[in-house]
């Protein structure tokens, strides 16, 4: 058994469906519909599915309603993709323990347990999405109608577990073993990995995008605190951030963010873009943990002048990183953006990438590592 | 100063780059056949497999020869006027002037020397034109990444021995796909051409004259797991055999060897490659064939230590160089780290400085074979003083093989398969002069599995009796220099 690197090579340039094929453009058009009817069905009055209302277990797991069908279908692309994902690269270790713990999150802490607590009468709890990508949470007034272990869950997972994990291992713990955004991209949106731009430019685009989109969010947090406690004196105030008109700052978030960028676009033109559009450009969690990563002890080791240059860990990026200008320039990195899926150490060839979680020792390694040129250049 | 080079590889490339850092004024031109933008030559398999697309191994952005104001001929050079410091340019393309020249042309294949070498259908797997050829052959053409922009753009100004001209499809002829795909040559372009043959659907036949696979690097048990990893995968190894000739009318359709003859739709002839410097040779117009700078019996453009050749101001780098390796000998090395340190190196010959010389380091490598890691460093197969082998094999979570060279208690060399490894830290041990049992103690600094994959542990008897006296037996009459990758 061979636990490690690329087992067998990927046609993916030879299939058209991923390849912006017309398949791939069927795929799209069919995400962007259902995400477009999912999100915004609402307001056309196609709320449920009554069809699906056919006996009292559908009621009750709530089936008719078209977010308890959405997540079913959710963890259906995950479980499925997961499956076809760990038939090509389940050889390697880092990817199967990667995957089966993306599954195991969907079904149980995403699927099954809000499902349950549904069922039993309690308000439904996603223990994997957390503050700032869930971003109403830190409503001060949610967080005190939470009961007490579930509210020292939201903070505590929010401000300390994630920063703390983000610099311990990087961002990669969530945003590619636990979190259901990154969950789906890298098992139903895998097969198009190498549509991602990695080019300098869409790079400029994404620290722009990301960072105003992390700091929107952090600025609306502020704003539904300010309303808590001084709404009732300033109703303007109220109506602008929490109220029901469509410009209000929850419901234009929850339009523009919520549905249009993480749902239509980010999901919708997985066939046409890649699978992180939405985790790379525009998610304000994936930011934060990103600067968090920079601090922190996560990079990818450079193997001193082994690169052939041969653009497979570029190509395979789901995040767009031109990982080989950093290999070809024998230049150990950490990017904010990198989520840690490893892919790029998987296809490399020459196993020239590694990820690390630095200690001590490993730097006292680095310095032998270095001063070993090859020719004294 | 205008300064001319000729070759858009690694080594051209890495030397106008270099140039350019330090001259922004200086004219640079760059003259190459083979495709607008330089791409990494090692990555031809996966564009063939449709992994990459051609742009994926184009390791700079298409817009650098703008932004660096990089002039770009895509054309032939077919000589060059010393006395007038001016390149000859096919198909009645204006000469390219210069006062500084590099050589950095490369490499082409090794012709195949058997009758019926010309039949359409036969062709080997090096140049772009290469790619383009076997993928015509066995897909039908280039997957949905595309050619590169204006692949053909070169033709009018090229000549019919050009490796760069275009070679005739047989696929086309005969109207369907290859389905018997042959390849000559145990080397890393064989076993390429085989796997992506194999990634396509087919079974190959891998024709190999030695006693067994790659016997350059590997020895006989080694080699005997790979092989056996081919065959599992439906690739037919041929062992021993050689090639006698090609039968077919028009297209090939028969390889006959000394042991059998075989149906072949398409042949990759894979046997080496040799110095692309014929066209220094040719094309002085006076038909006496002498090339204005000095060649070697290999064809191997004669170089200093500064990487200049037999007349002042032109220098040559990376394959068509003849440049001393580590352990003495002067002839070309065929490799990309090794092109890219030359290219470097020559580009301070290009500036001007005098003092830089390109001095070799030790030899290290790493490849995958079909799905088989592999690392090499330090003097593996070279008959070193006093040479004993230890061998282990790990079987388990892991196959591994593991074999260190000494030259009596130091070791001097690394043989791994199966595991990647950090060759700077195994450079480092041979540096240390240390001894196989220190090695063994520190073996997992230089661990470079990912993550999960459970180190390497040697047993403790397997630490004594893994050592051999001698050395290892070899499949080649001589001891050699390593392989070009």
């Amino acid at each position: 058994m061979d636990l490690q690197g690329q087992n067998g090579l990927d046609a993916a340039f030879r299939a058209s469906w991923r390849n912006r094929g017309g398949l791939a453009w069927l795929i799209a058009g069919t995400l962007v519909g259902f995400y477009t009817l999912l999100y915004f069905g609402g307001d056309l009055g196609l709320n449920d599915i009554p069809a699906l209302n056919f006996d009292r277990w559908a009621q009750a797991i709530g089936l008719p309603s078209r977010w308890h069908l959405y997540g079913l279908l959710y963890t259906v692309g995950v479980v499925g993709g997961g499956i076809a994902y760990l038939r090509k690269h389940g050889n390697s270790r880092y990817n199967t323990y990667r995957i089966a713990v993306n599954i195991a999150v969907q079904v149980l802490l995403a699927f099954t347990l809000p499902l349950a607590m549904a069922v039993f009468g309690q308000g439904s709890y996603y223990f994997s999405y957390l503050w700032p990508l869930a971003w109403y949470d830190f409503h001060p007034g949610h967080l005190a109608s939470l009961p007490a272990a579930v509210a020292v869950w939201t903070l505590g997972g929010a401000l300390v577990l994630a920063p703390l994990m983000a610099y311990r291992y990087g961002k990669r713990w969530y945003c590619s073993w636990v979190c259901g955004c990154g969950g789906l991209a890298n098992t139903f949106g895998d097969p198009w990995r190498h549509l991602t731009a990695s080019s300098t430019k869409s790079w400029k685009f994404e620290k722009v995008a990301v960072h105003t989109v992390m700091f929107i969010a952090i600025g609306s947090t502020f704003a539904l605190f300010l309303d808590y406690f001084a709404g009732d004196r300033m109703p303007t105030l109220h109506r602008i951030v929490d109220g029901g008109d469509w410009w209000s700052v929850k419901r234009l978030y929850g339009y523009v963010v919520g549905s249009i960028l993480a749902g239509v676009i980010g999901t919708g033109l997985y066939p046409l873009l890649g699978p992180r559009v939405w985790c790379r450009n525009f998610c304000p969690m994936a930011a934060l943990l990103g600067l968090q990563q920079k601090l922190g002890r996560f990079r990818i080791t450079v193997k001193p002048d082994m690169c052939i240059s041969c653009g497979n860990c570029t190509t395979y990026c789901e995040m767009g990183i031109d990982v080989r200008s950093y290999a070809q320039s024998n230049e150990s990195f950490t990017r904010s953006s990198c989520v840690g899926c490893g892919m790029c150490a998987h296809v490399c060839p020459r196993g020239v990438l590694r990820l690390e979680n630095l200690t001590k020792k490993r730097d006292q390694a680095d310095k032998a590592r270095q001063g070993l040129p090859v020719v004294n250049l | 100063m205008r300064v001319v080079i000729i070759g858009n590889g690694v080594a051209g490339m890495e030397a106008a780059l270099e140039v350019r850092r330090r001259e922004p004024a200086w004219e640079i031109t760059i003259i190459s056949e083979e495709s607008d933008h330089f791409f990494s030559r090692t990555a031809l398999m996966w564009v063939f497999a449709g992994q990459l697309s051609h742009q994926c191994i184009e390791p700079l952005e298409r817009d650098v020869y703008a932004r660096l104001n990089f002039r770009r001929v895509r054309a032939r050079a077919v000589g060059i006027d010393v006395e007038a410091r001016q390149v000859r340019i096919a198909g009645g393309h204006d000469a390219v002037p210069f006062d500084r020249l590099l050589i950095a042309s490369g490499s082409k294949p090794r012709p195949g020397p058997w009758p019926g070498s010309e039949l359409a259908g036969i062709g080997h797997f090096v140049t772009h034109q290469d790619l383009s050829w076997y993928e015509a052959e066995v897909h039908g053409g280039p997957s949905r990444g595309g050619p590169p922009p204006n692949a053909d753009a070169h033709l009018a100004f090229s000549t019919p021995d050009s490796p760069y001209a275009k070679r005739p499809v047989a696929a086309e002829t005969r109207g369907r796909p290859a389905k018997d795909v042959a390849v000559i040559g145990g080397g890393l372009i064989g076993i390429e051409a085989v796997e992506v043959a194999h990634a396509a659907g087919l079974h190959p036949r891998f024709f190999i004259r030695e006693e067994w696979f790659w016997p350059m690097a590997i020895d006989r048990t080694e080699s005997t797991w790979i092989s056996d990893r081919m065959r599992e995968h439906g690739v037919h190894v041929h062992l021993e055999e050689n090639v006698e000739r090609f039968e077919g009318e028009g297209v090939v359709e028969r390889i006959v060897t000394d042991q059998g003859d075989y149906a072949a739709d398409a042949v990759v002839v894979a046997i080496g490659v040799v110095p692309n410097t014929d066209f220094l040779r040719s094309g002085d117009g006076e038909g006496d064939g002498d090339a204005p700078v000095t060649l070697d019996r290999s064809g191997g453009i004669v170089v200093d230590e500064r990487l200049e050749t037999s007349v002042p101001g032109v220098f040559a780098a990376g394959d068509c160089a003849s440049v001393r390796w580590f352990n003495g000998a002067v002839r070309p090395e065929q490799l990309w780290y090794t092109a890219r340190d030359q290219g470097r190196i020559a580009a301070r010959g290009l500036l001007g400085d005098t003092v830089q010389s390109y001095a070799r380091g030790h030899w290290y490598n790493s490849a995958k074979l079909m799905d088989i890691e592999y690392t090499t460093a330090g003097l593996v197969n070279f008959h070193v003083e006093g040479e004993r082998n230890w061998f282990f094999e790990e079987t388990g979570a892991v196959r591994s093989t593991n074999r260190i060279v000494l030259s009596g208690d130091r070791v001097v060399g690394f043989n791994f398969l199966g595991r990647r490894w950090d060759h700077s830290v195994l450079l480092r041990f041979i540096d240390e002069h240390r001894s196989l049992s220190y090695v063994l103690d520190h073996l997992d600094d230089a661990r470079f599995d990912t993550e999960f994959v459970p180190p390497l542990r040697v047993p403790m008897e397997a630490r004594l009796r893994g050592l051999s006296e001698g050395p290892a037996p070899s499949a080649l009459p001589q001891p050699v220099a390593p392989p070009a990758v």
